[in-house]
């Protein structure tokens, strides 16, 4: 198999892509510095990682020379890390990292080692961090228009917002009442074709009708859009809505079939958290996956006071796809895992 | 019932989409926001050409079609259609363009190769791992440029383009990879 630094020494032209990589960093941290965000810089090797339930990470073992062994495991987020700093008292910050996500497949958007973009914006929720990712996506691409693998896309701000609740009734016909009702959901899946096991979830089937029925309408709408306030029971570390008890202030960002990014209102209830983290190792060991302790020094400073932060993470990997107009990331890594290890 | 794991969905595979056989022309993994991973398969109906796509919990079981494979030899193309020929029954089929895709770039007439039936019907064709095809227009080589052991692109007889090296000349026949379109050598 063919090599990309053998393909790039036979076809110099290639670097012209490769080096988009370089001008989209460039403009992140541009961006941020001008808008008065601290550039930090945090650990990938971590003693304890995110404790998400849909993720594997990669475990390895720290070993001093004194003979003391201590496991290990490699981020795949710097989540912790900034709500520390945060809680610390840094303001808002971001960081451009490398994040590692274990036993998933290899495909055009998914790498298991990454390049992830986290900012954090404190006095702050997630309808300030969508202006913030609107703007920053436009600086990347550097016009309105955007064409990607030959179809083209409107990127005038600002971007189409669109609730989780709203996208289901106009998309998909369903109803807030029965969307949040596990039973009522899974029969309605269930009328209209999806497979249906003793074993299917709530949020199976959520993603089952919403992938579906209702991304690949707004792929079809060439125009990126924001999906927000989820169901609670997808909250993850997104605080709740004052309003309606029944969502959380989350969103995701997708264009051209892509998810972009995913973003929080941020929990700072240190108790709310820990429960939310005793759920989640509970659903890490029904699925077999690495079992570690949850972060008690990360509860511990949300404890301390933590400011109302909105925080986001963004695959880098993917906006440069975007915007060099390739079909996949390994497109824009000069070592892409999948040649590094014959995957 | 022959099932495969939908996590495991490969480009080419033939499965039962809605009680009908569909061929699988892409595929892609995903793994959205906090949830489980899926799989996004796309379809091509191989009764009608349509174009569909689903997504699939990627632990969910599909139904495989049950496809023969019969060797049978390439015989030409005639407007939308690709006929092929039993070598042993002289017995002809035809097989419709639209089911073929990138595989017509490499079916030269008398190429041994498969023809893949479902239910007594011809749906489409597995290619041979590779396969030897001429040069027929050649850019000139570039003076000056040979440290770096350069490519050019060259057109081959069925019309498809192919990265070869510089010292071949048009009329030159090379062993082309069916899978990745790779050069892989000279053919003398």
């Amino acid at each position: 198999m063919i090599k990309t630094w053998q393909r790039i020494k036979n076809d110099p032209k290639l670097l012209k892509t490769y080096f988009i990589r370089e001008r989209v960093i460039q403009t992140i941290r541009d961006f941020f510095k001008k808008g008065g965000f601290h550039e930090v810089f945090t650990p990938i090797m971590v003693p304890v990682p995110s404790i998400e339930p849909n993720l594997e990470v990669f475990e390895t073992q720290l070993r001093t020379s004194q003979g003391l062994k201590k496991r290990a495991f490699l981020i795949s987020s710097p989540e912790y890390a900034h709500k520390r700093l945060l809680a610390a008292g840094v303001g808002s910050l971001f960081e451009i990292t490398r994040s590692f996500r274990n036993e998933e497949e290899v495909s055009r958007l998914h790498s298991p080692e990454f390049t992830i973009l986290e900012w954090y914006r404190v006095n702050a929720d997630y309808k300030d961090t969508m202006k913030d990712f609107e703007q920053l996506f436009l600086e990347i691409i550097g016009h309105t228009e955007m064409l990607y693998q030959g179809q083209e896309y409107d990127l005038s701000l600002p971007w189409p917002r669109i609730t989780v609740a709203e996208a289901f009734q106009r998309y998909s016909s369903i109803d807030t009442e029965i969307l949040l009702d596990e039973k009522k959901l899974i029969e309605v899946g269930k009328e209209r074709g999806y497979k249906v096991e003793s074993s299917t979830t709530w949020e199976q089937m959520f993603y089952q009708i919403f992938l579906n029925e209702i991304e690949t309408k707004i792929r079809d709408s060439h125009k990126p859009t924001f999906i927000y306030d989820y169901p609670l029971a997808q909250a993850s570390l997104s605080r709740p809505k004052k309003e309606d008890l029944g969502f959380a202030e989350r969103f995701e960002v997708f264009l051209a079939g892509v998810e972009l990014g995913n973003c929080f209102s941020e929990l700072t209830d240190a108790e709310a958290q820990h429960k939310r983290f005793e759920a989640d190792k509970t659903l890490r060991q029904a699925q077999g996956k690495l079992d570690f302790p949850i972060d008690e020094d990360f509860v511990e400073a949300l404890r301390s006071g933590m400011p109302m932060s909105s925080g986001i993470a963004v695959g880098v990997d993917r906006l440069v796809m975007l915007a060099a107009d390739v079909p996949s990331v390994s497109d824009t890594i000069f070592f892409p895992d999948n040649e590094l290890f014959s995957l | 019932m022959i099932t495969v794991n939908a996590g495991n969905i490969t480009k080419g595979m033939y499965l039962i989409f809605k009680d009908k056989p569909h061929l699988v022309t892409k595929t892609e993994f995903m793994s959205p926001g906090k949830g489980s991973a899926v799989m996004r398969v796309k379809y091509r109906s191989i009764e009608n050409g349509a174009a569909l796509e689903f997504t699939y919990k990627t632990n969910e079981q599909v139904e495989v079609a049950d496809v023969e494979k019969r060797e049978m030899e390439f015989l030409y193309r005639s407007g939308d259609d690709l006929f092929f020929m039993n070598s042993k029954t002289f017995d002809q089929v035809e097989v419709p363009m639209s089911l073929i895709e990138a595989q017509i770039g490499y079916l030269i007439p008398n190429l041994k190769c498969w023809v893949l039936w479902y239910k007594d019907k011809a749906i489409g064709v597995g290619l041979p791992p590779n396969v030897v095809l001429k040069v027929v227009e050649s850019p000139n080589e570039v003076a000056g440029n040979r440290i770096n052991a350069p490519k050019k692109t060259v057109k081959l007889e069925t019309g498809i383009e192919a990265m070869v090296p510089i010292f071949i000349k048009t009329g030159e026949k090379v062993l082309i990879d069916t899978t990745s379109g790779e050069y892989l050598g000279r053919v003398k």
